[in-house]
């Protein structure tokens, strides 16, 4: 009985193991990264903490709405554009307001956001026509609207709002308890929601086989909706979570395709497949922290700045020629664990 | 068994709708000629020979980077780094520009064959994800460029008379632009290569049917890397006009252009799939929307609104494309 049960237990973990081993590999990547940055500068603490985990807040949301809509089988090109218009709206409205104010602006952005980009969900499921195409043609939309509404760069919003997300009145130092928290929090939300819930497992489900979901009764225009939903929702975070952290808007259309870029980059190193069904929200939030991480190391490294362009590209590219390799070796030597500990033992 | 009268009505509108089926070309031609009517109604000047001039020469390197994607996404791919390619291609023509035309042209182009083929390697040795590959190796360049503007390639503004006049210069009475010329050999090139030979018949082949093509005994990486490769050289030739065209260099140089070149070859019927399309209806598409700039230009309204009436076009033909031809675009 015991022997059952432990050998049981075994297969569960090696079967975990083999599931989760990319987002494992990647929370040990991200804290050999925190571990080689801490011995390049003389101390290593409260500030670094805060302003890493405060300068990466834009690129986790974006992160996590991007494998959202990724696992469900999209892909959304305008996520970026989205938070220059979340952020652009925000700097408009947000000035000279009190915090309550300000609060119901950030809740109506989200919420605003969330449901636009849903509409956008609904045209490619009614369409027919490939997600990429239509998020390319609404990325421009989206941005002649955040470029109409704030012309220029400017605006602002309330110092209570900035310690929401910075931890700090003006954006300089302040604590990590917040910054982290509003990392978490939001992560943690959509985590359990995709995988606890039936709306979340569906997402997953239309995301590996479509046409088997529609035959097994999964409800597919809703999960596609809900998917871009989130993923407007969380495009809304991001611009709220860059106003808070500039203290102003900034409209341009290179600052929205960057992002976009970016939150592509971190869900495929997060372990989320650009094919669909796979990967989850956990892998995505270091590879977001990672790719913004990787700044402050060359420039305590004492490498040109300009230098974190190519260091994140040879970075992603090789993750990626490795990792598609990788996994599949890595896959192969599970099977072959389960196999034995199945056969041996029994 | 129908009536012969409703037979008759049904096989006209069946007949259409096979055509339209078959000749997309055809609506967006239509489409095409529309937007330019429309022009000329807001500038009766455009419908000239000059404004034909303008706009065949603010649309050359737009169709030559189309094409790019053109012949990448009838195999399945795509490169976010072609107007990167472009860019550095520029640099180098400029900074190799004391050694004669020749060799800077030469040397430009060779950028986009090596970034073409690094590329090609990633996505089909390493089977890295086209859109991740490129989009890494569209960072890497930025940042290459960046550190070697002010070092290895300076002299961004000493671009060579014959590339400016390349980019810029017209003749027959001023009224045909080079960059023309330059484009349309490109588009006999492509489309003869699509059409007529075996590698461009295993382009459409790989994008429909990867496994099939690869059970057949072809070797699909070679076929992934040279189209890599010949699309970094198109993005070179693109980048070279663009340096002459404005005789200076910069970071921004192609920049804009990386999502129109995906538009106009989606717009044109091309699928992003791969194994369905072609250069006619990429030209078409890259016509549209240069067209459509002109329009928005002549309207005076500012980027703001450009940009919202350019993303609604691309939405809406897309969109009656797909539902037009009952396929995706």
């Amino acid at each position: 009985m015991t022997v059952a049960t432990s050998r049981q237990g075994l297969k569960i973990w090696i079967r975990e193991l083999g599931r989760n081993g990319w987002i494992l590999g990647i929370w040990l990547l991200l804290i050999m990264l925190v571990v080689w940055y801490g011995s390049l500068i003389p101390s290593f603490g409260n500030f670094q903490i805060t302003s890493i985990s405060k300068n990466s807040l834009p690129l986790v949301y974006l992160a996590i709405g991007q494998a959202i809509i990724v696992i469900a089988g999209g892909i959304d090109l305008s996520l970026g554009s989205l938070l220059i218009l979340a952020n652009a709206l925000a700097a408009r409205h947000m000035d000279e307001q009190g915090l309550g104010m300000v609060l119901g602006i950030g809740l109506a952005l989200i919420l605003g956001l969330g449901f636009l980009n849903a509409l956008v969900g609904w045209i490619i499921h009614v369409s027919g026509v490939p997600d990429i195409v239509v998020t390319l043609a609404t990325s421009y939309i989206w941005s002649g609207l955040a470029l109409w509404i704030l012309p220029s760069p400017g605006g602002g919003t309330a110092p209570e709002f900035r310690w929401l997300f910075t931890g700090s009145p003006s954006g300089i130092g302040g604590t990590y308890v917040m910054p982290l928290s509003m990392m978490l929090i939001p992560a943690a939300m959509v985590f359990f929601m995709s995988r606890r819930s039936h709306l979340g497992l569906s997402m997953y489900a239309i995301g590996s086989d479509r046409a088997t979901s529609r035959l097994a009764g999964v409800n597919i225009r809703k999960a596609k909706i809900a998917s871009y939903a989130i993923g407007g929702g969380m495009a809304a975070l991001a611009g709220l979570a860059t106003i808070a952290i500039t203290g102003t808007g900034d409209p341009r259309f290179s600052v929205g395709a960057m992002a976009t870029l970016n939150s592509i980059a971190a869900v495929v190193l997060g372990g989320v497949a650009l094919a669909g069904g796979s990967g989850s929200v956990p892998g995505v939030v270091p590879a977001g922290v990672i790719l913004i991480m990787l700044n402050p190391i060359l420039s305590a490294m004492g490498i040109n700045p300009n230098n974190v362009q190519i260091i994140q590209g040879v970075m992603i590219a090789g993750v990626m020629m490795i990792g598609t390799h990788g996994t599949e070796a890595g896959q192969n030597l599970m099977k072959r664990l389960r196999f034995k500990v199945t056969h041996h033992y029994g | 068994m129908d009536k012969p009268a409703s037979t008759a009505a049904g096989s006209v509108r069946s007949r259409l709708h096979t055509l339209i089926t078959e000749q997309p070309v055809l609506i967006l031609g239509g489409v095409l000629l529309l937007l330019i009517l429309a022009t000329g109604v807001i500038e009766p000047h455009y419908l000239s020979l000059n404004g034909v001039r303008s706009t065949l020469l603010q649309a050359a390197p737009l169709g030559i980077l189309a094409g790019a994607q053109t012949i990448l996404m009838l195999a399945g791919g795509i490169d976010l780094s072609v107007t990167m390619i472009a860019t550095g291609s520029a640099y180098v023509t400029a900074n190799q520009s004391p050694q004669g035309a020749v060799i800077a042209i030469v040397l430009g182009l060779l950028v986009g064959l090596i970034v073409g083929a690094i590329n090609g390697t990633g996505v089909a040795v390493f089977r890295v994800n086209p859109l991740i590959m490129t989009l890494a190796m569209s960072g890497i360049l930025l940042g290459l460029f960046t550190a070697w503007a002010q070092t290895i390639l300076q002299g961004s503004t000493q671009v060579h008379a014959f590339v400016k006049i390349l980019g810029a210069g017209s003749f027959l009475n001023n009224q045909v632009p080079f960059s023309v010329v330059v484009w349309t050999l490109v588009a006999i090139g492509i489309s003869w290569i699509l059409k007529r030979t075996g590698w461009g018949r295993l382009l459409f082949a790989v994008g429909d049917n990867e496994i099939a093509i690869r059970l057949a005994g072809v070797k699909v990486w070679q076929v992934r890397i040279t189209a890599y490769m010949v699309a970094g050289v198109l993005g070179s030739i693109a980048g070279i006009l663009l340096a002459g065209r404005t005789g200076a260099v910069d970071l921004q140089l192609a920049n804009a252009f990386l999502l129109p070149s995906v538009a106009a070859a989606v717009i044109g019927g091309t699928s992003i799939f791969g194994g369905v399309g072609g250069y006619t209806g990429t030209i078409i598409g890259t016509l549209i929307l240069s067209v459509l700039n002109s329009l928005l230009t002549f309207l005076n309204v500012g980027q703001d609104i450009q940009q919202v009436v350019y993303g609604s076009i691309i939405l809406i033909l897309a969109w009656s494309y797909a539902g037009l031809t009952g396929k995706s675009a």
